[in-house]
């Protein structure tokens, strides 16, 4: 500890040098700006921190999962979900090495949106929510690595109809609603390794083919909960702590 | 220039992949597995803060038909992201994203050579911010082409065998077009002035391994399709012809609990391309610049890790790119070559870190880097040249 101490201090002292005046305003309005060019696609990173991507742990039949925190949000309060594992093959069962199979989705709806049209004259109908539906293959490679990979379809809809009366305007233009939305096909590729009993380490790759989102999860899971650090490279916050509860039978 | 210094390294990367999955002699399948991500943050002393990402996801299966014949299928996704980068090489926010694929036959010939004949696929993204459209990209690429390669095994105990190989790429950039073509003659439609970065790209090298040392010679020639030369008056009948020459060597060797794997490398680039410099749209006498990019450029990095533990260790590393231009003249800040001085950029990165064991396939690895660009061109106002940099990192790399 001692080294590592000494190391980060050395480095601390040599960051002197290059130190710059960071521009928060700036930075903001870039952030800000980056938002607005693609709502739906900022908002897609907080579904994908709620989605179970990762194959049902061996010997195990079904699962189910909600998510509980997602980058800066309460994914459990905002954006309530339900996801679901099913294995359809149990990997060589039928023929040895044929993988494991398992259908995977899940289901999302913000009670904002109703809560928003309920107690705003200006509103009169509000849309927020997602789905996600798709199948994992996995193969064990090693007694301690099972890499699995598969697809993904997801959708996400975000729509806000205004009253005739609210009288909106957006750069001058009347507004009647705004409806956005997200939706792309994805390939999902990873590794899963055992940290111990009942603990596994996983690393995945997920790409939207059509968009080209792409999306890294690193995540460390057990028998009720999963602890992940999902990485949006080209996304508005890129990285994202992530927190899911799921049970498996 | 970008665009192709991305392309020969991808190509070489590619190439290094294909030859270093090896069956294991009991199964058909043997999967292959590689996926490195890092995310890092910046703060240059030029500019604001920002944040970039690099992802290498590589996903292989050989399959084994005979115990002479086996069949190599690679699919390699890599993401760059903002990020410091030599100079002349990209801005910090440009972002590249590549999908390659790569088949392979090897067929063994007595004990010692191996023939592997193969084809590749790729196609590349390019974006300077994320507020652009991928499939919009000015330097999109499209590539196909093949390779044949051999290896002579010489020392089997350690390792030792000589690749060479030769491998040509078809490459197009679909949405490439010359702006200042278009905007100097108003008259030619945009796909007359496309197609200009359209080229073949052949390279043939020799690589030899052994005993964990390795190196090697690479001759890469590109020839353009469209692109003319430019003259002092104008374009030229002559076509572009780039070619790159590069010598390297390396190590990873293991000492006590010290881990060392220096590399370095010598480049000679050399193209018959040249530049016309107009300080402004109104300008009637652009400076003429003969051979402007052609250049002679070493580097290399030295990274030294101390394994403290069997699952912990501390890492230093150096690294220097030095690029020297044949002809090219600095410019000073006012953009006016400067007789007589020839440009010179240098950039040097030194890193710290530590790194943790996570189990066998995986790993994870924080780090700090500083960045010290300098050059003798005083121009900046498209692309940063002198500048010190600070960069923290997480990085996860795990491998099978």
């Amino acid at each position: 500890m001692k080294k590592i101490a000494l190391l980060t201090l050395c480095l601390g002292l040599a960051a002197g040098p290059a130190r710059a005046e960071i521009d928060w305003e700036s930075k903001g309005m870039q952030i800000a700006g980056e938002i607005l060019a693609n709502p739906a696609a900022f908002l897609y990173e907080f579904q994908q921190d709620l989605e179970g991507t990762t194959p049902l742990p061996p010997g195990k039949r079904y699962g189910f999962q909600t998510g509980l925190w997602g980058g800066a949000l309460p994914t459990i309060g905002i954006m309530p979900s339900i996801s679901g594992k099913f294995r359809l093959h149990g990997e060589g069962r039928l023929s040895p090495g044929l993988p494991q199979l398992d259908l995977i989705g899940g289901y999302w709806n913000s009670p904002l949106a109703g809560m928003a049209a309920d107690q705003s004259d200006d509103i009169t109908d509000t849309k927020f929510n997602g789905h996600y539906y798709g199948f994992l293959l996995s193969s064990s490679v090693s007694p301690k690595v099972r890499t699995f990979w598969g697809f993904k379809k997801s959708q996400l809809k975000a729509k806000i109809s205004f009253a005739p009366t609210a009288d909106i305007e957006l750069l001058g233009t009347p507004v009647n609603d705004i409806d956005t939305g997200f939706e792309d096909s994805f390939f999902v590729v990873g590794l899963e390794s055992p940290k111990g009993l009942n603990k596994l380490w996983s690393i995945q790759l997920n790409y939207g083919m059509d968009t080209q989102t792409i999306a890294s999860k690193v995540s460390w899971y057990g028998k009720y909960f999963e602890l992940g650090l999902n990485i949006y490279p080209e996304g508005v916050f890129v990285v994202h702590p992530v927190w899911n509860f799921h049970l498996n039978f | 220039m970008k665009k192709i210094a991305l392309i020969l390294t991808l190509t070489a990367l590619a190439a290094g992949r294909l030859s270093a999955a090896t069956a294991e002699s009991s199964k058909i399948f043997t999967p292959f597995f590689d996926m490195t991500l890092a995310e890092n943050g910046y703060m240059p002393s030029e500019g604001n803060i920002f944040s970039g990402g690099n992802i290498n996801t590589q996903v292989g299966l050989l399959a084994k038909i005979t115990e002479k014949d086996q069949v190599f299928g690679l699919y390699n996704f890599n993401y760059g992201g903002p990020g410091f980068a030599p100079q002349d090489t990209k801005q910090f926010t440009d972002r590249t994203l590549t999908h390659g694929f790569n088949f392979e036959y090897r067929r063994s010939l007595g004990g010692h050579w191996r023939v592997r004949p193969g084809i590749s696929l790729s196609k590349d993204y390019t974006r300077s911010g994320a507020n652009e459209t991928w499939d919009q990209g000015l330097y999109n690429t499209e590539s196909k082409g093949f390779q044949l390669a051999v290896d002579y095994s010489f020392d089997a105990a350690r390792n030792g065998f000589v690749t060479a190989q030769f491998l040509t790429r078809n490459i197009e950039f679909p949405n490439y077009t010359d702006l200042f073509q278009e905007f100097m003659n108003p008259s030619v439609t945009s796909e007359l002035s496309g197609g200009q970065q359209d080229q073949r790209l052949t390279q043939v090298s020799l690589r030899p391994n052994w005993n964990k040392f390795f190196g090697g010679v690479t001759y890469t020639m590109q020839k353009y399709k469209n692109q003319k030369v430019v003259g002092a008056t104008g374009d030229t009948a002559e076509k572009q012809e780039d070619t790159t020459t590069t010598l390297d060597f390396g190590f990873h060797h293991k000492l006590w609990i010290f881990e060392l794997y220096p590399v370095i490398a010598y480049s000679v680039h050399d193209s018959n391309q040249n530049y016309i410099r107009y300080k402004s749209i109104g300008d009637v006498s652009p400076y003429f610049m003969a051979d402007n990019y052609s250049y002679k450029e070493l580097s290399f990095s030295v990274p030294l890790d101390l394994n403290i533990t069997s699952k912990w260790a501390v890492g230093g590393a150096m690294s220097v790119v030095k690029r020297n231009y044949e002809s090219r003249l600095r410019r000073d800040k006012f953009n006016n070559y400067v007789a007589g001085e020839k440009q010179e950029n240098t950039m040097t990165t030194l890193t710290g870190s530590i790194r943790k064991r996570i189990n066998d396939v995986a790993m994870v690895r924080l780090s700090y880097s500083l960045v010290v660009a300098s050059s003798n061109n005083e121009f900046e106002q498209y692309m940063p040249y002198n500048y010190t940099g600070n960069s923290f990192g997480i990085a996860y790399q795990l491998s099978y």
